[in-house]
């Protein structure tokens, strides 16, 4: 396998309709493996939420990241993802996600970091158009001098890289810290006080409406690598929706670490 | 017991165990770090299982380091990074 450039690949774009937060778990599952395979062509997909959620890492102890009560008196779904990373507090329009599934030739030979850089250094040309000057923060974070913009977190499947990215647009801090536990020992070298200051969402910072900085995202992505109109394929749906009913909806899949 | 630890430059690990006739017992690791493949996870807790509770960083993250299969990456953490968060759930939990 040789390593490939953004513009060696024909990329698609999916950007659909609000859709609950199990059903994106398990669209990332199923693309990422349908990139893996040749299938799909690698695509570019924005989420809209269609619900609130906590989404957790990987590796992380549900109990230890979420507290449930609150969750539940919120009406906030707990749900895992497949990626590594920390846990997300997700409102709909609060939050801009996307996802990258790439075939693993566009990372090849690169570090962590560097893919990690690499994967977004579009967006972060986006947001400088913006006006916010923004930069890769390792390992997968995208900070501005005003503070933390967003997370990413990739996971390596079959041929596939899938990186995945959840900016702060607007933040409720008071409901985030009820629902999330975050300690002491994870800000001990952030050099700062509390979780709430760490986030700087994008609202504040370009008074734009949500829906023109995706459009402006959109726009980039395109103008660099190129990028075609797509959408969920039927199959692709069902299967999706399958998993996010069973395997995304168990609680045996986000409680796997306890 | 419950034990924390940020990994300079990395991420955070966390270890909840109990302790059974001086040996680590229902150990689980869990934190906000990456690992490829995501079963490396299940190895990691194996290779804790059932060590002494007196073992040292370096016992217990050569204990993980020979459990590992070959081709296993992390990012945000390590052996030895997973070994001070044991050491901190064992010590802070017989001091509690």
């Amino acid at each position: 396998m040789t390593r490939t450039l953004w513009r060696d690949h024909d990329w698609h774009l999916i950007h659909v309709d609000p859709q609950p937060p199990a059903l994106h778990m398990a669209l990332d599952e199923v693309l990422t493996h349908e990139v893996g395979t040749g299938r799909r062509p690698p695509t570019l997909r924005i989420w809209e939420w269609g619900g609130s959620a906590v989404v957790i890492g990987r590796f992380q102890s549900l109990r230890n990241e979420v507290d449930a009560e609150a969750a539940r008196r919120h009406g906030i779904e707990v749900v895992r993802r497949v990626s590594g990373g920390g846990a997300m507090f997700i409102e709909p329009g609060n939050t801009i996600t996307y996802s990258i599934y790439a075939p693993l030739s566009l990372i090849k030979g690169m570090s962590f970091q560097e893919a990690y850089a690499w994967m977004d250094a579009w967006t972060l040309e986006a947001l400088g158009e913006l006006g916010i000057k923004a930069w890769y923060q390792p390992l997968n974070d995208i900070t501005s001098e005003g503070g933390k913009i967003a997370g990413a977190a990739q996971a390596h499947r079959g041929g596939a890289v899938l990186h995945h990215v959840t900016m702060a647009y607007d933040i409720d801090a008071a409901k985030m810290l009820d629902v999330l536990r975050i300690g002491r020992e994870k800000l001990s070298d952030k050099g700062t006080q509390s979780a709430a200051k760490r986030v700087d969402p994008l609202r504040s910072q370009t008074g734009l409406p949500r829906d023109a900085i995706i459009d402006h995202m959109i726009a980039t992505f395109r103008r660099l690598h190129g990028l075609a109109e797509d959408t969920l394929r039927p199959a692709e749906l069902e299967q999706a929706q399958a998993l996010a009913l069973g395997k995304f909806s168990d609680g045996a899949w986000t409680g796997e670490v306890a | 017991m419950h034990g924390e630890y940020k990994m300079p430059g990395g991420k955070l690990v966390v270890v909840d165990l109990a302790i059974s006739d001086g040996c680590l017992a229902q150990v689980q690791v869990s934190g906000d770090f990456f690992l490829e493949p995501d079963d490396a996870l299940h190895a990691i807790d194996a290779a804790l299982e059932g060590q002494d509770a007196g073992a040292d960083e370096h016992m217990l993250a050569t204990a993980i380091r020979v459990q590992l299969a070959p081709g296993v990456m992390m990012y945000g953490v390590s052996p030895e990074a997973i070994a001070v968060a044991v050491r901190r759930a064992i010590d802070q939990g017989a001091a509690a």
